[in-house]
């Protein structure tokens, strides 16, 4: 017998309201916790994905949309760098590597992400960080595949596999286009099929969920596609023609031509995007280089350029905002929950007095009795806050596979130390703050007047 | 059977005891002298209302009265303060109530155990403790919520709780108000065989007349106030009560 047990005698005296105020104490904290983590796990998405590159080029309308879109693959970019534009660009002296990007395909809803080998051999996929293959190798020919490692789980595919890729990306339908079945068919390139030769171990960056090919090979396709629509528009002329001269004999274009890397035009090489990272001479400061560089590039009008933590720091100031009033709100549940744990204890002070002052009789102290009900009020904020971290770690991993299938965006939520002991420390400090009303009452209570009758 | 009276002091020890209700010009409450040798065992009588409650409230230091002292075991109860004063409480006086005021939701030998934490009794003697004298009183299922058991049970845990610490002194407030006749020479007998193999003296509030040829010595508080109690005046009955 010892203080424990007479806590937990009156806790579980008093089932339902102990349930329900732990479960309002659990709201809050989990709310926060989620919250906070997928904060600190987006934030961490975000910086981990553009890897070691200084700057990305493209055309998009302005440059966080260039980042999302190249670097976070949200979506295929409208317009694309000439191929002149691209040779004059990467002729510049100062860069280290100037890695074209192309995106614009899919397999199986998932991004496929068009580069050339220095995409793995020069890019990287955080400082200092290689990339690593689970399996296989990279690719070096044409038509072969890499997954990203959450691609590779996604869609099942082994080494050796041969898949067709598929135009476009998948669009987030309207619920009137989805009933009326109004939208397009997509577009199969089902005359070339890719190989998978390897399978990349998880970075957390948004190239864990792309399909990764050689840029030349993504050119092909749609070289592919172009000649076809071009003989396709030559051999309704000669049908035409055909008609009016009465000839019958059979006029079918089977394409059976495949297209090659020979057949390529300047205009079939289009980037949507350019990784790039300026060079660090020996002698030179790098970062020094980088603001440099940066206002060259800007001057260009006819491109977008822009520097990753630049646009993350933009995004998150942004999403700050919104940010901030969740988390306003999530303290407001959490104040409602420190008061429900003062109503609680304090409504049940008044059913409890016989048994303070029975306590007080055998011979605890009025300053004893203090602290036993302040410790059950901070249990009630300890029992509240652990099942609030297990329902955060089990929210969170919702919202992130939410956050996975509906924007694509790779979270890793987790908990940190100094995270779970701050929101788990302040529970637990409302809890107390919220015990101490009723602690006095159990400290004030009049032994004599609740050892009735009194003669 | 050791019990926590310090070497040859009488249990307890009352002298010019004066006690007012919040803003009363008299005493109330007045008791020139009272003495209770050790083990020994006395029924202080009086009317319903006349103060008998409140007295052993003084003596157990719930109330400070307004003038005199109550030494027990030779420890003056109000030169005590707060928390001294409810240690000691729980080391020395053990307390039956006419409603037995067990803890609602704690099993028998909880309460007998709750009793046994705040009296300064080595830890690794208080499950054996309460076992024991559980047992000894008849409780089987001590391991029962005290409020499934029946009022004779309950009764008995409550004086087990009294005299687990072995205390220099048992406080009963009316202990059989609420018992038919039957009931009650029981329930006296127990209080009093239980104080006398903790070693510990009794004062027992009562305004039952039939208590009185259970102890060998009888008090009342109009006695006392007027100074006239006296052992040997006030002995009545024989054999019964020590």
């Amino acid at each position: 017998m010892n203080d424990f047990t007479i806590i937990r005698r009156s806790l579980s005296a008093r089932k339902l309201s102990t349930v329900l105020t732990s479960l309002s104490v659990a709201v809050a904290v989990a709310l926060m916790l989620v919250l906070l983590m997928m904060r600190e796990s987006g934030r961490a998405a975000f910086e981990r994905g553009s890897g070691n590159m200084h700057m990305l080029v493209s055309l998009d309308s302005d440059p966080l949309t260039g980042i999302l879109n190249s670097v976070y693959l949200a979506a295929p970019p409208r317009r694309a760098i000439e191929h002149a534009k691209f040779q004059d660009l990467a002729s510049k002296p100062f860069w280290a590597y100037f890695i074209p990007t192309q995106i614009g395909d899919s397999y199986r809803g998932l991004p496929v992400f068009a580069t050339t080998e220095e995409f793995f051999t020069k890019f990287q996929p955080g400082e200092d960080e290689k990339w690593r293959l689970k399996a296989g190798r990279f690719f070096d020919k044409n038509f072969e595949i890499v997954l990203g490692a959450r691609a590779a789980e996604a869609t099942g595919l082994k080494i050796g596999d041969k898949i067709s890729l598929t135009h476009g990306m998948p669009q987030p339908r309207s619920a009137e286009s989805q009933s009326k079945g109004d939208a397009p068919a997509p577009h199969v390139h089902d005359e070339y099929k890719f190989e998978v030769v390897g399978i990349l171990e998880p970075t957390g960056g948004a190239h864990d969920r792309a399909v990764l090919t050689s840029i030349t090979s993504s050119w092909i396709l749609h070289a592919h596609d172009r000649r076809e629509k071009e003989e396709h528009a030559s051999g309704r002329t000669e049908e035409h023609a055909h008609d009016e001269h009465d000839h019958d004999h059979d006029h079918a274009h089977d394409h059976e031509a495949m297209t090659t890397e020979a057949d390529l035009t300047d205009a079939d090489k289009k980037v949507t995007g350019v990784y790039a990272r300026v060079v660090s001479r020996p002698g030179s400061n790098a970062s020094a280089m980088i603001p440099v560089v940066f206002g060259q590039m800007r001057a260009d009008s006819s491109i977008t350029v822009a520097q990753p933590s630049q646009e993350i720091n933009k995004l998150f100031a942004i999403v700050g905002s919104v940010d901030q009033i969740l988390i306003a709100m999530a303290a407001v549940v959490a104040a409602s929950s420190g008061i429900s744990i003062l109503l609680a204890l304090y409504n049940s002070m008044e059913q409890r007095r016989r048994q303070v002052a029975v306590l007080r009789v055998l011979g605890a102290s009025a300053g004893r009795i203090f602290r036993l009900v302040l410790c059950e009020s901070l249990a009630l904020g300890a029992i509240g806050a652990a099942a609030g971290v297990a329902g955060a770690l089990i929210g969170g991993r919702i919202v992130a596979n939410e956050m996975k299938s509906r924007l694509g965006l790779v979270l890793e939520p987790s908990i940190s130390w100094e995270l779970g002991l701050g929101v788990v420390g302040g529970a637990l400090l409302l809890a107390a703050i919220a015990g101490l009303l009723p602690a006095a009452v159990a400290y004030r209570t009049s032994v004599a007047k609740n050892l009735r009758p009194l003669g | 059977m050791t019990n926590t009276n310090s070497g040859s002091h009488p249990a307890l020890e009352v002298e010019t005891l004066g006690f007012k209700y919040g803003g009363a010009d008299g005493f109330a409450i007045s008791v020139p002298a009272l003495r209770l040798g050790a083990e020994e065992q006395i029924l202080l009588t009086g009317g319903s209302g006349t103060g008998k409650s409140t007295l052993l409230q003084i003596i157990a230091g719930l109330f400070n009265p307004d003038r005199g002292s109550v030494r027990v075991s030779g420890r003056d109860m109000h030169s005590m303060h707060g928390a001294a004063r409810d240690r000691f409480r729980g080391a020395h006086i053990g307390m039956i109530f006419q409603t037995f005021n067990l803890l609602q939701g704690f099993t028998a030998k909880e309460n007998v155990l709750a009793a046994l934490m705040f009296s300064g009794v080595a830890r690794s003697e208080h499950q054996e403790r309460a076992s024991d004298l559980l047992k000894k009183l008849g409780i089987a299922r001590m391991d029962a919520p005290v409020e499934s058991l029946s009022v004779g049970q309950q009764q008995r845990v409550a004086v087990a709780r009294a005299v687990a610490c072995k205390p220099a002194l048992v406080l009963a407030d009316e202990p059989t108000a609420s018992l038919d006749p039957e009931n009650s020479a029981s329930a006296i007998e127990l209080i009093q065989t239980a104080c006398r193999e903790a070693g510990a003296a009794l004062l027992c509030t009562s305004h039952d007349p039939a208590m009185r040829g259970r102890f060998g010595r009888v008090e009342s508080l109009e006695n006392l106030r007027s100074g006239a109690a006296s052992g040997a005046e006030s002995r009545i009955g024989a054999g019964v009560g020590s």
